[in-house]
């Protein structure tokens, strides 16, 4: 099914001329990804040309097999395009090799899965240190962010609770601890409320939106068009392409 | 530094977390440790008393006797022997003996009939003999200088001899030794490496002298010499040219302490054959790991995946892993010396035998568990290392 474009809505181009020249978090310049080879050529991604701006609440809607999770993969710098460049924090990473796009993607990314995968052996504190492990912080020091970043998504009470013994809503508030407790610049969320109630979808879709911020961009992969609408910017996507992408005027 | 602390932190929890898998993991090298431990110390153990007793009684007695080349009589050492014999520097002490032909030994005149049958070997020995063989009196006193200044008849006996003749310690008792009445002086202990002091008479130099040789001078036809420990088989080669330069006769020598060495030596084909068993229990445990490993790094491919969004590279996550194998390796390891030393405890006390552990089994077997569950581990250590993290998680 095509999304498109919300027309009720205001909308206005982004970046208008006559602002100062902002760096972007993340760009994608005519990246394509394609998978196989020879006739069984399969264009996940065709030229596509995407700018992430700092303060930026992006959703990238659009059906299965519209190119979206390929997108999140790159636009995470878990895989690499098969033409065009990738530039995160003004660092191109597609000449990178995959130890430091690992180290970029630790440093500057935020992420949030469909299905929360938090490691089931360790309570949720150790959940969000996973996070700031092999990064020079001593045990404590993990600890105290550990435990300040899950009382920022609410959930002070259930430090010592494993994922078997929490909600789905709460496993999700920790994976959304563990990927803030970096303080990403860049907050990737896949199909964040997917696996969740209405009722748990709204609060995680609440707490995403308050984690917006000037220095901050939250991206969010969907094909869930209430979820989508949430963002302030929508970028729709089809066979491989942007086929629109719109900012509501906050 | 902090990073190996992370890293080690993370496998133990890891492994902790999965205890039973954990444990199943450590069977394999703990049974193969356990049975090379337990298969080396109980061939040990079961020459053990015999190892002690080498060790006890020293492994340096060497024994130089005098030997007639073309069936001549009565061969003798030199007159200066002991000073030819103190020239070989790895010696340390020597005792000069003479060995008397065809002296009837009885306790008393009377019972001449019944001993005339066996005979008795009388020496001559000099002062120093007790403390070369490094044996005591059981009582009583060993003969001394005043005995062989006097020429006293004065006389020690063995302790096999002094059972025989129901000698009581500390008894007034005469001997005789061809019909002249000796003195019993002390019974001399149990001399192990020369059996056959246990049933001989020891009289001094003088007194053989005196009282049984025609001839003018009495010479010794056997020495005992006491060398530095681990020289015996020089030492034992130098005294046989040190001793006989320029002499007539023909001298032999013998280290004391071989045969019981070479008895006390542990079955070595047993061993082996236990040891390549547990070698081989060893590796099976070590496949055994491979493959639940191999197993788990699937099982664990989502935590693996998020590690590697959350900025873990690919060289921490074969470290983890690999870290894990180790641990499964250096547990399992110690593990299995313990229940290869209870082994060897149990066996060796269930047979009587004297609990023999070498002290480098402990640590190869530790070491051994180490480097094959480390081999073992390699595998799924890269394959995990490997996998891609959009292919684990799944995106929606």
């Amino acid at each position: 099914m095509l999304h498109e474009p919300d027309t009720d809505a205001d909308v206005s181009q982004q970046q208008p001329a006559n602002e100062p020249y902002v760096e972007p978090l993340l760009e994608l310049k005519e990246v394509s990804r394609v998978y196989g080879s020879g006739d069984a050529k399969v264009y996940a991604l065709r030229d596509v040309s995407l700018r992430i701006m700092p303060g930026d609440f992006v959703s990238i809607v659009g059906p299965s097999g519209s190119g979206k999770s390929t997108m999140l993969g790159l636009l995470g710098c878990l895989d690499i395009p098969t033409s065009g460049t990738i530039i995160v924090g003004g660092k191109t990473v597609t000449g990178l090799d995959d130890a430091d796009r690992t180290e970029v993607r630790g440093r500057t990314i935020g992420f949030v899965f469909q299905q929360f995968h938090l490691i089931p052996h360790l309570d949720a504190t150790g959940n969000v240190e996973t996070a700031l492990l092999y990064r020079g912080l001593s045990k404590s020091e993990r600890r105290r962010r550990a435990i300040e970043s899950l009382d920022k998504v609410g959930l002070g009470h259930r430090h010592e609770h494993r994922p078997v013994q929490m909600s789905g809503g709460e496993q999700q508030r920790v994976a959304l601890a563990r990927a803030l407790v970096t303080e990403p610049k860049i907050l990737l969320a896949d199909e964040p409320t997917g696996a969740l109630d209405s009722q748990n979808a709204e609060n995680v879709m609440e707490l995403l939106t308050n984690l917006q911020s000037p220095e901050r961009a939250v991206v969010l992969v969907t094909h869930a068009l209430e979820v989508a609408d949430a963002a302030f910017r929508k970028v729709s996507m089809r066979d491989g392409r942007i086929v629109s992408d719109m900012t509501r005027v906050r | 530094m902090k990073t190996f602390k992370d890293l080690l932190m993370v496998s133990l929890t890891g492994l902790f977390a999965r205890k039973v898998r954990t444990l199943l993991l450590l069977l394999g090298p703990m049974i193969g440790v356990a049975a090379i431990i337990a298969a080396v110390g109980l061939t040990d153990s079961a020459k053990g008393d015999l190892k002690a007793k080498v060790n006890k009684l020293g492994t340096n007695l060497i024994e130089v006797s005098a030997s007639s080349a073309f069936g001549g009589q009565d061969p003798t050492l030199p007159e200066d022997v002991l000073d030819r014999a103190r020239s070989v520097v790895t010696v340390k002490s020597v005792a000069k003996v003479h060995e008397l032909a065809n002296i009837v030994v009885t306790p008393y005149n009377e019972a001449k009939d019944k001993y005339e049958a066996v005979p008795i070997p009388v020496l001559a020995s000099d002062v120093l003999l007790p403390s070369v063989l490094e044996v005591n009196l059981i009582s009583g006193r060993w003969l001394n200088d005043f005995d062989e200044q006097a020429t006293s008849r004065s006389a020690v006996i063995g302790i096999g001899l002094a059972r025989q003749f129901n000698y009581l310690p500390g008894e007034t008792r005469t001997i005789e030794l061809g019909n002249i009445r000796y003195g019993v002086v002390g019974v001399l202990s149990e001399v192990e490496l020369e059996p056959a002091f246990d049933n001989a008479v020891f009289i001094t130099f003088s007194a053989a002298k005196a009282d049984f040789v025609d001839t003018d001078k009495i010479l010794a036809n056997k020495i005992y010499v006491r060398s530095q420990v681990g020289a015996e088989k020089d030492t034992s080669e130098a005294l046989k040219v040190a001793v006989n330069l320029g002499g007539p006769d023909e001298v032999t020598t013998d280290i004391k302490s071989e045969a019981l060495q070479l008895a006390a030596q542990s079955d070595q084909q047993i061993k082996l054959i236990v040891v390549s068993m547990g070698i081989l229990a060893s590796i099976v445990g070590g496949v055994g790991i491979a493959n639940v490993m191999s197993i788990s790094v699937i099982q664990r491919s989502a935590e693996i995946g998020i590690r590697r969004a959350l900025g873990h590279t690919r060289s921490i996550i074969a470290s983890q892993f690999l870290l894990e194998s180790l641990f499964i390796g250096l547990l399992g390891g110690i593990c299995g010396v313990l229940l290869g030393i209870v082994s060897i405890f149990l066996g060796a006390t269930i047979a009587g035998w004297v609990f023999v552990l070498a002290p480098w089994l402990p640590p190869a077997g530790i070491l051994l568990a180490m480097v094959i569950s480390v081999i073992a581990g390699l595998y799924p250590s890269v394959r995990a290392a490997k996998l891609e993290p959009l292919e684990t998680l799944r995106l929606g």
